[in-house]
């Protein structure tokens, strides 16, 4: 699921105009407005009129002009494009329609028109654009409820409040004293540091599930199923004894199943600091199916780049955000994309070259397939997967990748050296893989860069020597690279 | 003034009590659901015990005793619903429905054992006797069987296997946690206890989550949980009870467990309806912390203390401390306030000290096991658990009471107390102190 599946087609056009102003300097003609948006001049007018509208009550904020010609776009320093986004979902049906449902878990056709102030026809609408996108969650609004199950509805509304609603207004409205003692409950009896921001996310997260803890009928058969090999894991039974014990304090029959949910959110979300999720890699079930596919997973890394060991605490880093992919692959349903997913693609491939996306696809294709998940189009869940794939792989390979140590040694006049130096540096700056910097003595180099070659064969030690012809030639660069390329290979 | 109050056990007849003491001339009249009222929830373990005759010498008040208060009770008066805002209350009289109009509402309905969780559990062999006609019924089923399996083992499922494993029953006691009684005990406190259950027979099964209980009409019950089940003539549902509030109407405000929701003086959001007892939260530990414990104690705390409120805000409530006392598998075991496992829910650091305390000057004397937990930087007394052979239930009363009025454990070495050898140490089992030779520190920290 999108972020803009929340909005109407002229509110995406909308948003699009400020999106576009941003990506032109803040200034576009109007007949380039046009074309980019391929639509007519009553429909730009209307758009822009439309803005002026609803960005009027924020006039010191950001304001859009339009003087015949050009539409420019002014914003102060501390407002930003995702505000103009939330300025839009706040405002949207969809969004309160969800938060509706979430507030009052049911509702009447009635109560909502009202409350809404759209008519049946369209209520029975918006409705049925948001079950095609819900579908992906596996869930879907059905005689004024959410119907599925529990853990995909928790998901679906986590999803939501940490990207589509506004965070602070759901603390400041539903926050209370509750809600940082079982956050609290859960740090002691897991003995466990949780960091300030993880802390936020478990926040929301318990937020949700205080909101869903009296709703009827909940359903948990896939959960349950799911749960099996993890029925003994030392981190289960921690939370649910302290689960247990927390509802026996108050008037509540609390399902068994209510651990288990608390137990997939804290392995599939960065909630756990690295340190403690090792401590937990220690006592889990290695044959349980997450841990097999992480640990099959860091094996095909390490294979396919052929390396003989990971530094310790890579490898650990490693385990640590692949478990996370995994966990959330094998509990969860959807996502909700909140970067543009092929403008992300773009900007890793164009950072780390193709054979790692294709690489990256290989991997998802293994675990999507050992975990049994039936490839949908559009699968939210995969995409995003996908990209962490690709993200953990650039991690890993920039930090294996070995820096050559060049050193620069010029022989000339001490005023020409300085200056010629920090130009070098300058101009090698752009290729991978190398520190370079003027010579220190004592130093241990890969690389060294002269202008005269030594009569002592010996005096650089093992490092390659280089003679430049005519300093900064492209003649020397080119053979420098290549130098690079041969000695990292 | 007119005073209706919903229900007629404890905390309804002690606010009945209460108000007519307050005001002479007001008209009280108690509606209640069964067909005789002031019975003991769970007089059935009485009777096992053989400290009463029978069942009707299970009651802590009598019909006449309220007559001769003037205080009026309609018996087998269901509410159905109640109105805030026109102040009336619909029931059902005997199967004819009624409309009852008040000035001032006491909702003090109470609870009962019930699980929408666990399938089956409204079944024919399944039993629950915290009011009189079911324990009638329930007394017969469990006569007439051989073997019996408890669902939670709270202080009602403990003591129930107790009773029924000395009347030669085959028991099964089924827990959701990880060992019995886990509210007002730390695991190593109790495990003396527990393990006399195992020794006296009983197959006790923690850490499983009942799903189902099937039953065929005059066949024995099948019990699920986990991937296992038990199989037993008759079940008795010890779960944690819980209020039935279906009659309220949408102005009365609830909390998340719904509960109904007070302030300290018993006052529910709508002006002039009060609730106590089993239907609400109350104030625990520090601050505004409140949590549901439903014990008698609180329900007759509660009955007065609404009563005393009634006109104008006069008494808060203090709080509890949920102070529980019992004599079980050859132990005598009490608790109150806070306990280690519990603190996690607290912003307090607690410290715990463990000893084992002589109970007489005399060479044979018995001794008690006391668990102290208090906070870590002011030393206030929180909480402490006993266990022993010997009677020392009473002893609870004094620390509870230390609890409420704020004491340190400094306070404690201090308090004044009676020396009898026959009765006390050199220094009282109470007073905290910490000698080496004459208490046994069983601690760890």
């Amino acid at each position: 699921m999108k972020i803009e599946h929340f909005l109407e087609k002229n509110e995406i056009r909308e948003v699009t105009i400020f999106k576009q102003l941003v990506l032109n300097g803040g200034r576009l003609s109007y007949t380039d407005m046009l074309d980019y948006l391929s639509v007519a001049r009553a429909s730009l007018d209307k758009d822009l009129e439309s803005i002026f509208f609803r960005i009027q009550s924020l006039e010191d904020q950001v304001q859009i002009n339009y003087d015949g010609q050009y539409i420019s776009l002014t914003m102060s320093d501390e407002f930003s494009l995702p505000q103009i986004h939330q300025l839009y979902l706040n405002q949207s049906i969809k969004v309160n329609l969800v938060r509706f449902l979430f507030k009052h878990q049911e509702f009447s056709i009635t109560q909502l028109t009202q409350k809404l102030m759209i008519s049946d026809s369209s209520l029975f609408r918006k409705i049925k654009e948001l079950n095609s996108y819900l579908k992906e969650f596996g869930i879907k609004i059905r005689n004024g409820q959410l119907h599925g199950e529990e853990l995909h509805i928790r998901y679906f509304y986590f999803q939501f409040y940490s990207y589509i609603e506004d965070k602070e207004s759901l603390m400041t409205s539903h926050s209370d004293k509750k809600i940082t003692q079982m956050v609290q409950a859960m740090e002691s009896s897991l003995q466990v540091a949780i960091e300030l921001e993880n802390k936020q996310r478990l926040n929301v997260w318990m937020l949700i599930s205080k909101n869903r803890i009296t709703s009827k009928e909940k359903k948990y058969v896939h959960l349950r199923e799911l749960m099996q090999p993890y029925l003994k894991d030392p981190l289960y039974k921690k939370i649910r004894i302290m689960v247990l014990r927390y509802f026996s304090r108050y008037s509540i029959e609390v399902d068994e199943e209510e651990a288990m949910l608390h137990f997939a959110f804290l392995l599939a979300f960065p909630i756990l600091s690295e340190h403690d999720f090792h401590e937990y890699t220690l006592e889990r079930d290695r044959r349980a199916p997450i841990a097999t596919m992480d640990a099959y997973i860091v094996e095909t890394i390490i294979i396919q780049y052929k390396f003989r060991r990971l530094p310790y605490m890579l490898e650990r880093d490693m385990q640590y955000h692949l478990s996370h992919i995994h966990t959330k692959l094998y509990f969860f349903q959807g996502d909700m994309e909140i970067y543009d997913y092929e403008g992300m693609l773009a900007k890793e491939k164009q950072f780390t070259g193709r054979d790692l996306v294709s690489f990256a696809e290989t991997l998802i294709g293994i675990s999507t397939n050992k975990f049994g998940i039936k490839e949908v189009e559009n699968n939210s869940l995969l995409k995003i997967g996908l990209l962490k794939y690709i993200s953990l792989l650039a991690i890993v390979t920039l930090k294996m990748t070995t820096i050559l140590q060049v050193g620069i040694d010029l022989k000339m006049e001490a005023i020409y050296t300085e200056t010629l130096n920090q130009l070098l540096i300058l101009n090698m700056r752009h290729i991978n893989g190398i520190h370079v910097e003027a010579c220190q003595p004592g130093k241990v180099y890969d690389l060294i860069l002269t202008n005269e070659q030594h009569t002592n064969k010996g005096h650089y030690g093992n490092a390659r020597v280089y003679v430049l012809s005519e300093i900064m030639s492209s003649f020397d660069m080119k053979n420098i690279q290549t130098i690079v390329k041969e000695l990292t290979a | 003034m007119k005073v209706i109050i919903i229900g007629a056990s404890f905390a309804g007849v002690a606010a009945a009590l209460e108000v007519r003491k307050k005001y002479a001339n007001a008209e009280i009249i108690l509606l209640e659901k069964q067909d005789t009222l002031g019975y003991i929830p769970n007089g059935l373990h009485l009777y096992w015990e053989n400290k009463i005759a029978d069942l009707n010498s299970a009651y802590f008040i009598t019909e006449e005793q309220l007559s001769k208060q003037n205080i009026r009770f309609y018996l087998e008066a269901a509410v159905e619903k109640i109105h805030t805002i026109h102040k009336t209350v619909d029931y059902l009289y005997h199967g004819q429905e009624a409309t009852i109009t008040y000035d001032k509402l006491i909702i003090a309905t109470g609870s009962s054992q019930l699980s929408q969780k666990i399938s089956g559990s409204d079944g024919e062999n399944v039993l629950k006797y915290k009011r009189r006609h079911e324990a009638e019924d329930s007394l017969a089923k469990v006569e007439a069987s051989q073997s019996v399996a408890i669902i939670g083992a709270g202080q009602v499922g403990v003591e129930a296997a107790d009773l029924l494993s000395q009347q030669q029953k085959q028991v099964t006691l089924i827990e959701n946690m990880d060992y019995v009684l886990f509210k007002y005990f730390d695991k190593e406190i109790i495990q003396p206890l527990q393990q006399k259950m195992l020794e006296q027979g009983i197959d006790l099964r923690l850490n499983q989550t009942v799903s189902a209980i099937e039953a065929e009409a005059d066949q024995q019950a099948t019990i699920r949980f986990g991937n296992e089940t038990v199989k037993s003539d008759v079940v008795i549902l010890g779960v944690n009870v819980r209020p039935d509030l279906h009659f309220l109407d949408e102005h009365i405000r609830l909390h998340m467990d719904l509960t109904i929701a007070v302030d300290r003086y018993m006052r529910t959001s709508v002006k002039d309806v009060f609730a106590v007892g089993d239907c609400i939260q109350l104030a625990y530990g520090e601050e505004d912390e409140t949590v549901y414990i439903p014990l008698v104690n609180n329900a007759v705390r509660t009955g007065i203390v609404a009563a005393t409120n009634l006109t104008q805000p006069k008494m808060v409530f203090k709080g509890s401390l949920r102070t529980i006392g019992t004599y079980i598998f050859g132990y005598y075991i009490a608790s109150t306030g806070m306990t280690e496992a519990e603190s996690v829910f607290t912003d307090q650091k607690v410290k715990t000290y463990r000893q084992e305390v002589r109970l007489t000057s005399l060479p044979n004397s018995d001794t008690v096991t006391i668990k102290w937990v208090y906070d870590a930087s002011s030393y206030a007394l929180l909480g402490a658990q006993m266990i022993s052979t010997s009677n020392i239930l009473e002893k609870i009363n004094t620390l509870a009471l230390a609890i409420q009025t704020k004491q340190t454990l400094e306070d404690l070495h201090q308090k004044d107390y009676f020396f009898h050898p026959s009765f006390s140490q050199m220094i009282s089992a109470t007073n905290f102190v910490s000698w080496p030779e004459v208490r046994d520190d069983g601690n760890e920290n």
